[in-house]
């Protein structure tokens, strides 16, 4: 892959969770998305920046816990680290999380790459009573090693000046010998591998990660391409599987595993004895067989609670000047095609901002805060039997919760689930899930006219039809879900700064990528209603409209179009029937309001979230979800029709 | 030897083998999660929920599925805390 930029590419690789983003923001700005869920840069986040005058292009890449990768976020990681080699790696390190952190700095040094390591968050390992020999890790890894505290931005500036030398000098990592006898056999396949073989950065690293590769699509094409070598791998896996009792990739995994133990014990000294404090006997509460459910459920309600206290009243503050506005636009435009267009405009940006922003924001705030205190992966943890009921696990809450936001975002952070068929079942639920257009129109429909117990009871209904549709879809899927495993980070006390650079970060990519199909499709519905296709659809769906969910025809657009904007369905709803939200009741009874609030809830979310679920999943989920959206949105509403009939 | 499921809680284990296919495997190693490493078993959740494990040995703590929890096999090194 040709070089992007002519300046140096230095990449930031660690573990999930180890402040890497963190640390990046601190030299980027704001570019990179941190959290205290594992696996949340799930983009890789490039910036051009400027240290002491010399300009850098620097990659935050999505966490890793090895260079072998099991979920698609830790792919992307690789590919960059593979295909382009970086001139200097900086590999973030968990202080407190040190033994473990240490493996992939050891697989990272077998890169043979100049490099050095950030030992980030050493305030919170002396507070776990771990003390660390700096120097003597550096001699012992043979690379600088900086001590950072990246959320408080000490340290940040040594660790530039170790980058910048190590860049100069253009120093490598130097090899870490393993045991004699695994060294003996990699060297065997070593010396055997052909000039024209593809080698990723050196020839021992490639021939160990042939050895561990677990992909059997990769032995079968070396059997193809080169006989002779796979025999040769073949012997070597097999002796180092006698040798050692266990298959050849575990053999690999317990050398680095025991390397970065002997190290860290080596460097570190390590005040045991149990010390219960103050975030441990809370963590012990939250985590509590019975208690934790009822925090976790006091969290939810209270977190549902500040999103509405917040985003109502911001709500009407904002659509109120966009009616004016919209008023005095037909005004001065009268009826002309520039006028639809021009309200089609202005209905998608001013949809956006006065209906999906004022809950968007908040929760996304909360969202970064559940976050970095570390709660949703305990959320993930007490959540994992209820998930388990509909055939996914506790890693699947992260993109749910979000999904209450916006759908679009939610799709994408499903690729921190490991399985594909995970993140397909997953990312075919997220559509039903009710993101703050639909909550709107639930809370101006159902809880305005009906009262706030059936808006309650429209939420419960939904999570109880998720709970089946995930049951239903995972019917159709042989393989069971891998199971959980998830990290629980230690809780920490989340930065105002931080939350604050991820809501806007998150919020970023909002804009750039729903709203402008957002405005789109607004423009569009604009165009039908000049030609006045609207009526003439009305006729055409008039059978299920009037027929089938018994309401006013003209409502036709607004449902089946609704997904084009979404955000203006009320708006659109009144347009069609000619009278305000609030004096709805004239015109439709309360039935009709609950079955089109049900309709609409299911229908396709919108055009934003098919196009995420098509670049995210592929073209055929997204049809899928297309069909499965539109099918339980009637079945479901004829279903709520012929029952409140009685 | 004892599957992790039916360990004692709050009790020092060693990890004597670790079954199961290789994917869950390489996940767990992923996580450091290795033979002779020394863990404890904190708290089971709920209705056959996960369990929450922590290595004693790199000072880390996971939530592991019953299924894959399943796969762990260890032996009892230490008296109840």
């Amino acid at each position: 892959m040709a070089k992007k930029s002519n300046f140096p590419d230095i990449i930031f690789i660690g573990q999930p969770n180890c402040g890497k983003s963190t640390l990046f923001n601190a030299i980027a700005g704001l570019k990179a998305k941190t959290s205290n869920f594992p696996g949340t840069t799930v983009q890789h986040t490039h910036s051009e920046v400027n240290i002491k005058g010399e300009v850098v292009n620097i990659i935050d890449l999505p966490g890793t816990y090895s260079l072998n990768p099991s979920d698609p976020a830790e792919k992307v990681a690789l590919t960059h680290l593979f295909l382009e080699k970086p001139d200097l790696i900086i590999n973030v390190v968990d202080a407190s999380v040190l033994g473990r952190s240490l493996e992939l700095t050891l697989e990272l040094i077998e890169l043979e790459y100049p490099m050095i390591v950030a030992l980030n968050m050493v305030d919170l390992a002396e507070r776990k009573g771990v003390e660390i020999d700096i120097e003597k890790l550096a001699r012992t890894l043979g690379v600088p090693v900086v001590p950072t505290i990246a959320s408080h931005g000490r340290g940040i500036k040594e660790m530039l000046d170790a980058a910048l030398g190590t860049l100069e000098e253009g120093r490598s990592a130097a090899r870490i010998k393993w045991s004699r006898d695994v060294e003996e056999k990699i060297e065997e396949l070593e010396k055997q591998l052909p000039e024209s073989f593809p080698i990723v950065a050196n020839k021992r690293f490639t021939a160990v990660k042939m050895i561990e590769a677990g992909k059997l699509l990769f032995d079968k094409m070396l059997k193809d391409i080169n006989p002779p070598l796979k025999m040769v791998l073949d012997k070597v896996r097999n002796d180092l599987q006698t040798m050692h009792n266990a298959p050849a990739y575990e053999v690999i995994a317990a050398e680095r595993h025991h390397l970065a133990l002997k190290n860290f014990e080596e460097c570190c000294s390590v005040r045991r004895g149990k010390r219960i404090g103050f975030l441990e006997k809370v963590d012990s509460i939250i985590m509590h067989r019975l208690l934790g459910y009822l925090i976790l459920l006091a969290v939810f309600l209270g977190f549902f609670f500040i999103i509405f206290k917040i985003g109502g009243p911001l709500e009407e503050l904002l659509s109120g000047p966009l009616e004016n506005l919209r008023h005095s636009l037909s005004i001065g435009l009268g009826e002309g095609v520039i006028y639809h267009l021009a309200d089609g405009l202005l209905q998608g940006i001013g949809g956006g901002v006065a209906i999906v922003l004022p809950y968007f924001i908040p929760l996304l705030f909360l969202m970064s805060f559940l976050e970095d205190v570390g709660y949703l992966a305990r959320a993930g943890f007490l959540m994992d039997t209820f998930m388990h009921k509909i055939g996914l696990h506790g890693k699947s809450v992260s993109p749910f919760i979000l999904g209450f936001g916006c759908n679009v975002p939610a799709v994408v952070s499903t690729r921190i689930l490991e399985s594909r068929r995970d993140r397909i079942i997953t990312s075919l639920l997220i559509p039903f899930i009710p993101c703050s257009a639909r909550t709107t129109i639930i809370l101006a429909l159902v809880a305005f006219h009906l009262g706030p117990l059936w808006a309650l009871g429209f939420y419960v209904f939904n999570i109880l039809l998720l709970a089946v549709l995930g049951r239903v879809i995972t019917f159709f899927f042989k393989i069971p879900s891998p199971g959980l495993i998830l990290e629980i980070p230690s809780l920490k006390m989340p930065s105002l700064k931080n939350m604050m650079k991820k809501t806007y970060f998150q919020l970023k990519s909002f804009i750039n990528f729903a709203w402008p199909i957002l405005i789109a499709g607004s423009v569009v519905l604009g165009l039908f209603q000049y030609l006045n296709f609207d009526r003439f659809i009305n006729i055409i769906l008039s059978p299920l409209v009037e027929k089938g969910l018994g309401l006013p025809r003209e409502l036709g657009v607004t449902l089946v179009f609704g997904f084009l904007r979404k955000e203006l369905s009320l708006i659109m709803m009144s347009d069609a029937l000619g009278v305000s939200i609030q004096s709805l009741m004239t015109m439709i009874s309360k039935e009709q309001i609950i079955v089109f609030t049900v309709f609409v809830s299911f229908f396709i979310p919108c055009l934003s979230t098919v196009a995420i679920l098509w670049k995210e999943i592929g073209r055929k989920v997204a049809f899928i979800s297309m069909a499965l959206n539109t099918g339980v949105a009637v079945i479901v509403s004829l279903l709520v029709r012929l029952i409140l009939r009685k | 030897m004892v599957n992790l499921i039916n360990a004692p809680e709050d009790t020092s284990l060693r990890i004597v083998d670790v079954l199961g296919g290789h994917g869950v495997r390489r996940r767990l190693f992923a996580l450091g999660f290795h033979k002779n490493d020394i863990i404890e078993l904190d708290s089971r959740s709920i209705l056959r929920g996960p369990i929450l494990v922590r290595n004693l040995t790199i000072d880390t703590s996971v939530a592991l599925g019953r299924g894959v929890a399943r796969k762990i096999m260890v032996e009892v090194i230490g008296e109840k805390k």
